[in-house]
């Protein structure tokens, strides 16, 4: 039997969801409110969104998922009863948790519930207790692919059924940031800035270049890299066909903090290579091209994570992105002339100009680039625009003022 | 008079404003923010007067929230 394949990418705002469902994701997840991994993050969803968020995936045949993942305390009770009962109206497809008391309303309410990588889940006999609860686990993101393949291989054999009554579906990670922590269990946020990573706020102290010296002779100590505690990022884009090999079903994006350019090229590449998978078209050639796609947009650089057993010490040489490209933020939308076909902008920093690479992100329709071809600035045809100019070029998405117009220029 | 201001949407209910000083802050059992006791809502925003004596300790409550949404004016 064919086993259908989930790609599941990140969708921290509507422009990113957009993204998702352009590149061809088969689900979404995301969060509400404060009690998600994200919660720092400034775009993040508000429970009211539930309604659109669901209405827009169903059009698309796309199944939703929302975290509550974090740590929870006894004040927010509360308002998880309320997300919860709004989940359940909404009809969201599974709730991501690790709190007990998350599971444990979703059980009472008859939510499908997908166990959080944040859970830890190592073995088969965790994937046993998490059933009872539970209708897919994603997996520790240390484990190595033949630990993963026995988990399934058992939960085929044992016929461990989750609550639904079909068997357990496991999901692993595919691409994205990695964590020093086990399971992003860090307090080093909470103990440095008083900002809990388990609640959402991590400050990314990993990700600092640090020295390490000999208090007693003042000496530094050899290290071999300055970001000793920031790993490069998860990218499995050359071992697919040994991740779908290893039995899991659900595999998923990293990056519900990042913008909707990284959804969409990721989701869209890791979409093609499964394809090339089942057609059995999977060739080094395709690889390579998709490497330095996915090379073009934010990164640490790339390692195949813990999956081959590999040791640790892949760490990243960059204090931020290693994506060849990246978006220069030139101005807004303003108005859209639909007979024409003309949308219309205003330049607040920067220039642009014939020929330039322009990408518009939009929380109707996410991301749309293409390259000037003509530009019209306040008025009269012209090759530049600066600062305080109002251009209109053609463009086939609607445009408004909730759109952002950027340059895409070379790292 | 010194005040406190509330940025309150943005507050991720890590409860560490309260844990600190339980008399100015409770956590709402409601949607498990942060409540300035109280406070006056101006624009979106929640405004307590406060006495001098609880400018030193509200300066470090604002320093230890997380997401920075506590200001102390003097
Ligand atoms: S410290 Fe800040 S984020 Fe934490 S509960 Fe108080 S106001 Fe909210």
């Amino acid at each position: 039997m064919k086993k259908e394949i989930e790609l599941l990418a990140p969708a921290g705002s509507f422009e990113s969801l957009h993204a998702a469902i352009q590149a061809g994701a088969n689900a979404v997840y995301f969060g509400v409110e404060q009690l998600n991994m994200r919660a720092k993050s400034i775009n993040s969803f508000a429970l009211s969104d539930l309604a659109q968020i669901k209405k827009l995936c169903s059009k698309h045949s796309i199944k939703t998922y929302i975290t509550l993942n974090t740590v929870m305390y006894e004040h927010d009770m509360q308002i998880l009863k309320t997300i919860l009962k709004e989940v359940k109206k909404q009809k969201i497809d599974a709730v991501i948790a690790a709190d007990f008391a998350v599971m444990e309303y979703c059980k009472q309410l008859k939510i499908p519930v997908q166990i959080s990588t944040q859970a830890n889940v190592s073995n088969i006999e965790s994937v046993k207790f998490f059933a009872s609860f539970s209708d897919a686990v994603v997996l520790a993101r240390e484990l190595t692919l033949k630990q993963v393949k026995q988990i399934t291989n058992e939960i085929s054999r044992k016929k461990i059924k989750g609550v639904s009554g079909n068997l357990m579906r496991i999901e692993i990670f595919v691409h994205g940031a990695l964590c020093m922590a086990i399971s992003g269990k860090c307090y080093l946020s909470l103990h440095t800035q008083n900002s809990s990573a388990n609640r959402g706020a991590c400050n990314q102290n990993c990700r600092h270049a640090y020295k390490v010296i000999d208090q007693e002779t003042n000496e530094e100590l050899m290290i071999d890299n300055e970001y000793i505690m920031s790993p490069k990022d998860l990218c499995t884009i050359d071992i697919l066909d040994k991740i779908i090999d290893s039995g899991v079903v659900i595999l998923k994006i990293e990056g519900r903090g990042k913008g909707p350019e990284y959804v969409y090229t990721v989701t869209k590449i890791y979409k093609e290579a499964l394809k090339a998978i089942e057609e059995n078209n999977y060739t080094k050639e395709k690889i390579e091209q998709w490497k330095i796609a996915l090379e073009k947009v934010y990164n640490r650089g790339f390692w195949e994570g813990y999956y081959l057993g590999r040791k640790l010490g892949e760490w990243t040489e960059n204090p931020g992105s290693a994506a060849t490209e990246k978006k220069v933020y030139v101005g807004k939308g303003k108005k859209y002339f639909s007979k024409a076909k003309i949308g219309e902008f205003v330049i607040e920093t920067g220039t642009i100009k014939m020929g330039d690479s322009l990408m518009i992100t939009s929380p109707d329709f996410g991301i749309h680039t293409q390259n000037i071809e003509r530009l019209v600035v306040n008025g009269v045809d012209a090759t530049v625009a600066v600062k305080g100019d109002s251009i209109t070029i053609p463009i086939e998405r609607k445009i408004t003022s909730r759109d952002k117009l950027y340059k895409i220029v070379e790292a | 008079m010194p005040n406190i201001i509330h940025y309150r949407d943005k507050c991720i209910g890590c409860g560490i404003c309260y844990e600190m000083m339980p008399m100015v802050w409770r956590m709402s059992k409601k949607d498990g923010k942060a409540t300035l006791l109280k406070s006056e809502l101006k624009k979106k925003t929640y405004v307590l007067q406060i006495d001098d004596s609880l400018v030193e300790d509200s300066k470090k409550v604002a320093e230890a929230c997380p997401v920075k949404i506590i200001k102390v004016n003097k």
